[in-house]
C-alpha cells in the first residue's frame, strides 16, 4: 500500500476494458557511475530488495570452438573469489549466503550474463549481499581445479542431454537458425573441454568491466541506498579496457527450398518435436506491438490461441504447441513448436504450418484482435504485481534502451495496433519459404 | 575468516525471529464456512490491483481405484470442455478476455483450478468457476479428443523421460497397498480404457462445496467477496461424499529394489526410507519438523553435506537432491536422488551417501549448520509474501492435507525449536534398511542415436 502511495506517476487507462485507475510505479534512473547504468522501482511494502547486474558478456562472445565459455565465467563466478580479507573459498561464499538468509543466482542467455541478489532490505544483511557479489563479480579466482570439476560436470550433463529429444532438437534447431552467427554453437562436450580456467580468467578480464554492467534494482531501499549498492557492487570492476571486435549482424532466413530448409532427425523416442521458425525483430523495433498482439492469437494466447485450437483442441494432437517471438537488443527469433506420438509428426507438422501460413496471410479477425487486446490489457497488471516481475521489466527496460515510462505507456501501445499493422507486420517479418524446419523422431507410416 | 561476524549476525536474526517473519498473517487472513459445506479464506494483500483465486477439491490420484487410475487429472482437462451455459473452450475465452491467466494441476492429494486477474475481474472469475462446481457437461466427442491430449501428455513427462520412469517406478515398489503407488497421470493402459464416464462419475463423486476450499489472495474487501462468494458458490448443493477407505500402507519389512532400463546416458540411483508425516492434531510432534530440517542440512544450500561431500569433494555423483514433505494425506518417503558421475558406479554413489549419512547418524550435526537452515527458512517467509499467488498456494495445500491456513506460522515456529540431537535422532530412527527402496536408472543407448553429432 505505501508502494502505491510513493508512486508519483498515475496513469489513466483509456481502454474501455478498464474499470479502475491505477498507479504504475516509476523507474528512477540512478547516478552514473564507472561508465554503468542503474535504476530503481522503491516499493517500501515488504523489508526486501532484488537486485539484478546485467553483463553484456553473453553467449554470443563466446570464442570460436569454444562455446560454453561465457556460461562458466558467469556460472564460476560463486566458487572462490579474492576478497579484501583474503581468499573466500566455496564453501565459505554458500555458507555466508545461507547464513545472510539471501539468494544469489547466476545465469547466462545469449545476449547477457545476470547476476541476481535477493536480500532482506536491513542494512547490514543487505551490505554483505552486496560486498560478496562485488567480490564475484569483480574477484572470481577461477581455480584450475575447480574449473576442472566443473567442466567435467558440465560435460557428463551434456552427455545426458544428448540423450534427451528436446535437447537435440534445440541445438539443431538453434544452428539452424543461426548458421555461422556465434550462437548457431552451442556447447558441446569438445568445446566445453578444450575451455581452460586462463580462458576464463581472460574472458572475465575482457568482458566484465563496469561500463558493460547495468543495474537494476527494485524493493525497499531510497536512492541514496540504491546508489551505494551499485558505487560497491561495481568499485572494484575496471572501468573499460580493450575494444571488443564488433559482432557480425545475423543476417535474414533466406529464401529456400524445403528441402534446405527442412531437417530430419530419425530419434528413437515415442514422441515426434517438431520446431519451425526464422530470424525477426529486435525488442525496440516499432513493430515490436502488432507482432505481440498478433502472436497472441497465433500461437502466445495459452488456451484460446489458432495453434492450440487446430492441434489440441479440433484433434488432440498434442499436449503442448505455442509460438513466440524472443526479441533483444539484437534481432530475435520467431519459434513455433510442438510434441505428437511419432506417427504423427507429418499430420501435425502440416497443422502448424498451414495455420502459421493462413495467419501471415489473413492476419487475424476483427474479433481476434479485440480478443487479444483485451486480454492483453486487462491483464497487465499481472505482469507488474510483484517485485520480482518489476524486476523482470525493469531489467529488459534497460537492457533493451527503451524508455523509462515503458511500463505506463504499454497498453496504450496495444491498444493502438489495428488489424492492418499486424498483418503487415507478420508479412514483413515472417515468410513460410524462410522457416526453418526441424522434426526429430518422425515415424512415417 | 569472518566466523565472528557470522555469528553475531546469526544470533541477531534468531533473537527477534517472528516478530518480522510472521507478521500480519492472522489479521489479513479471513475464514468462513457456508452453509453448503464450502470454505472461504481470503488473504488480503493490497500492494498491487490484482487477485488470485482458487478452488480446491480434496480428491486427487489417492482417491481413485484399479483400472481407473489418472481419472482426477483427466477430468481436470474435462473441466474445461463445457457446461450447460459455458461451450466447450467458452471458459478459458472468457477468462482470457478479462485478462486472466489460468491452469489447473492435480496431485495425489488434490485437484486445484485457478485464475489471476486484475481485481475488478473477480466477480466474472467466481461466477464461471462455480458454473463448474455442479454443471459441467461435456460430451463424448470431446472426451475422445482430449484423452488423446492427455496420452501425448503421458508420453511428453513420463515415457520420454527417464527421471519420471524412475520415480514411477519407485513409488510403485515403495508402496504396496497405498494408493500413491499409483502415478496421477495414470497408466498408459488405464488411460487407453478411460471412458467418458468414468470422468463423469469422479465428478459426480468429488466436485461438491462441502469438499471444496476457495482461496483468494489479493487486492481485495474481504466482507464484499464473501457476498460475492455466497452468491454464486453457494448457490450449489452439498452433496453426500464416498467414504474414503483409509488405505494404510502395512509396515515394510526390509530393502526393495527395482531397475529401469531406458535411453540415457547417466546412471541414476534414488533411496527413499519410510517416514512419519505430520499429522493434524498432532502439530508438537518433533519428528517431521527433525526430518524437513535433516532435507536443508543434507542438501538445503550449495555447500550442505550431500553437495559439499558426494560432488565437490568425492566426486562421486554429478548431482544430488533431497526431498521430504511434511504434509501429505498419504504416507511420506524420505528421498535421496544422485546422478552418477562419469566413471563411476550407482554402487560406488550409494556407498558414499551411506558413509555420509553414517557420518551424521554418529556424530550428529552442528549448532551452527542447523541455525544456518533456520535463518532461510525466516527470510524465505518475507521472501514468499512477495507473490500474491504463492501466498494462496501454501493456504491451499495447508488446508487440503488437513491443516488449517492458521497452523502454517506454528509450524514455523515449532521448526524453530528443533534441536540438533532431535535432528541426529530422526536420521538413526528413519534412515534405516528396513525402510529402504532403492531404485536405479541403468542408462541403454538409444537405437537410432544421431545426437553425438556436433560434437
Amino acid at each position: 500500500m505505501n508502494a502505491l502511495k510513493n508512486s508519483i506517476l498515475v496513469c489513466l487507462i483509456t481502454f474501455g476494458y478498464f474499470a479502475t485507475a491505477h498507479a504504475i510505479l516509476p523507474i528512477e534512473k540512478l547516478d552514473s557511475f564507472k561508465g554503468s547504468k542503474g535504476y530503481l522501482v522503491q516499493t517500501k511494502a515488504l523489508p526486501m530488495v532484488d537486485i539484478e547486474v546485467s553483463i553484456d558478456a553473453g553467449d554470443r562472445f563466446d570464442p570460436s570452438g569454444k562455446s560454453g565459455l561465457a556460461d562458466m565465467v558467469a556460472g564460476l563466478m560463486n566458487y572462490g573469489v579474492k576478497g579484501d580479507q583474503g581468499i573466500l573459498s566455496e564453501a565459505q561464499i554458500a555458507d555466508e549466503i545461507a547464513d545472510l538468509g539471501a539468494n544469489i543466482s547466476l545465469s547466462v542467455s545469449g545476449e547477457r550474463a545476470i547476476l541476481r541478489i535477493r536480500s532482506l532490505s536491513r542494512k547490514d544483511l543487505r551490505d554483505r549481499a552486496v560486498k560478496l557479489a562485488a567480490a564475484m563479480l569483480s574477484l572470481p579466482t577461477y581455480e584450475a581445479k575447480i574449473v576442472e570439476r566443473e567442466k567435467q560436470r558440465i560435460i557428463t550433463n551434456l552427455l545426458e542431454a544428448e540423450t534427451k529429444p528436446e535437447f537435440v532438437l534445440e541445438r539443431r534447431f538453434t544452428k539452424s537458425i543461426y548458421g555461422n552467427y556465434p550462437l548457431g554453437n552451442t556447447p558441446t562436450v569438445k568445446s566445453v573441454a578444450a575451455v581452460s580456467a586462463k580462458d576464463l580468467i581472460q574472458f572475465h578480464q575482457q568482458f566484465y568491466r563496469s561500463d558493460r554492467m547495468i543495474v537494476s534494482i527494485v524493493g525497499d531501499v531510497d536512492r541514496a541506498q540504491a546508489n551505494e549498492i551499485v558505487q560497491t557492487l561495481l568499485q572494484m570492476i575496471p572501468q573499460s579496457g580493450n575494444p571488443i571486435a564488433k559482432l557480425p549482424e545475423l543476417q535474414r532466413s533466406p529464401v529456400e527450398p524445403l528441402g534446405q530448409r527442412e531437417i530430419q532427425i530419425p530419434f528413437d523416442s515415442q514422441q515426434a518435436h517438431i520446431a519451425m521458425g526464422m530470424t525477426a525483430v529486435t525488442r525496440s523495433n516499432p513493430d515490436y506491438f502488432p507482432l505481440l498482439v498478433g502472436n497472441y492469437v497465433l500461437g502466445g494466447g495459452g488456451f484460446v490461441s489458432r495453434l492450440m485450437a487446430e492441434v489440441r483442441e479440433k484433434r488432440g494432437l498434442a499436449y503442448s504447441v505455442s509460438s513466440y517471438f524472443a526479441p533483444g537488443k539484437d534481432t530475435g527469433i520467431f519459434k513455433a513448436g510442438l510434441q505428437t506420438k511419432s506417427d504423427q509428426a507429418a499430420m501435425a507438422l502440416e497443422v502448424m504450418s498451414s495455420t502459421i501460413a493462413k495467419f501471415i496471410t489473413d492476419g487475424p479477425t476483427p474479433s481476434e484482435l479485440l480478443a487479444a487486446k483485451s486480454n492483453l490489457i486487462n491483464g497487465y497488471p499481472l505482469r507488474i504485481d510483484n517485485n520480482r516481475k518489476l524486476l523482470d521489466n525493469v531489467s529488459s527496460i534497460a537492457w533493451n534502451d527503451l524508455p523509462l515510462d515503458t511500463m505506463e505507456i504499454w497498453t496504450k501501445q496495444v491498444e493502438a495496433v489495428t488489424l492492418e499493422q499486424v498483418s503487415a507486420a507478420f508479412q514483413k517479418y515472417l515468410a513460410m519459404d524462410r522457416m526453418k524446419i526441424v522434426v526429430l523422431g518422425a515415424q512415417n507410416k | 575468516m569472518r566466523s565472528n561476524l557470522l555469528r553475531i549476525c546469526f544470533l541477531f536474526l534468531l533473537c527477534t525471529p517472528l516478530s518480522w517473519a510472521a507478521s500480519g498473517d492472522s489479521a489479513d487472513t479471513h475464514e468462513s464456512l457456508l452453509s453448503n459445506g464450502l470454505k472461504l479464506i481470503v488473504r488480503e494483500d493490497h500492494r498491487a490491483p490484482t487477485v488470485a483465486h482458487m478452488v480446491w477439491y480434496r480428491a486427487g490420484s489417492m482417491d481413485e481405484v484399479n483400472g481407473r487410475t489418472g481419472v482426477a487429472h483427466v477430468l481436470e482437462h474435462m473441466m474445461f470442455k463445457g457446461t450447460h451455459k459455458v461451450k466447450s473452450g467458452e471458459f478459458s475465452r472468457l477468462v482470457a478476455a478479462v485478462g486472466g491467466r489460468e491452469n489447473a494441476f492435480t496431485s495425489r492429494d488434490y485437484t486445484a483450478y485457478f485464475q489471476q486477474v486484475e481485481k475488478s475481474k473477480l466477480d466474472e472469475v467466481i461466477k464461471l468457476e462455480a458454473d463448474r462446481m455442479s454443471n459441467l457437461n461435456f460430451d463424448d466427442a470431446e472426451f475422445l479428443k482430449e484423452i488423446q491430449v492427455v496420452m501425448e501428455e503421458r508420453r511428453l513427462r513420463t515415457e520420454d523421460n527417464p527421471g519420471s520412469l524412475l520415480n514411477e517406478s519407485l513409488m510403485a515398489t515403495a508402496y504396496i497397498s497405498s494408493p500413491y503407488r499409483h502415478p496421477v497421470v495414470g497408466w498408459m493402459n488405464d488411460l487407453q480404457n478411460m471412458k467418458a464416464d468414468d470422468a463423469r462419475d469422479w465428478y459426480r463423486s468429488w466436485y461438491a462445496p462441502n469438499n471444496a476450499t476457495v482461496v483468494i489472495s489479493g487486492d481485495v474487501n474481504p466482507q464484499q467477496i464473501l457476498k460475492v462468494v455466497e452468491k454464486y458458490y453457494g448457490a450449489v448443493a452439498m452433496k453426500e461424499l464416498p467414504v474414503r477407505k483409509p488405505q494404510i500402507e502395512p509396515p515394510q519389512k526390509g530393502i526393495k529394489q527395482v531397475q529401469v532400463r531406458a535411453p540415457a546416458d547417466s546412471a541414476q540411483l534414488a533411496m527413499a526410507w519410510k517416514v512419519p508425516r505430520l499429522e493434524p492434531g498432532k502439530l508438537d510432534d518433533p519428528e517431521p519438523y527433525a526430518l524437513e530440517l535433516l532435507t536443508a542440512v543434507l542438501d538445503g544450500y550449495d555447500n550442505a553435506r550431500l553437495n559439499r561431500t558426494l560432488v565437490k569433494q568425492e566426486k562421486v555423483v554429478n548431482d544430488v537432491g533431497v526431498s521430504y514433505d511434511m504434509i501429505s494425506r498419504g504416507p511420506e518417503l524420505f528421498l535421496i536422488s544422485v546422478s552418477a558421475a562419469k566413471g563411476k558406479t550407482v554402487a560406488q554413489a550409494q556407498a558414499s551417501i551411506r558413509n555420509a549419512l553414517e557420518d551424521l547418524k554418529k556424530k550428529g550435526i552442528l549448532e551452527s549448520e542447523l541455525k544456518r537452515i533456520k535463518v532461510r527458512i525466516l527470510s524465505d517467509q518475507i521472501y514468499k509474501r512477495d507473490s500474491i499467488f504463492g501466498q494462496a498456494m501454501e493456504i491451499g495445500t495447508t488446508e487440503m492435507v488437513g491443516f488449517s491456513w492458521k497452523d502454517i506460522d506454528y509450524i514455523l515456529e515449532k521448526m524453530q525449536t528443533i534441536t540438533p540431537a532431535q535432528v541426529q535422532a530422526v536420521a538413526k530412527k528413519y534412515l534405516v534398511d528396513e525402510g529402504l527402496t532403492i531404485a536405479v536408472l541403468d542408462p541403454q543407448a538409444r537405437k537410432s542415436e544421431a545426437s553425438k553429432e556436433g560434437k
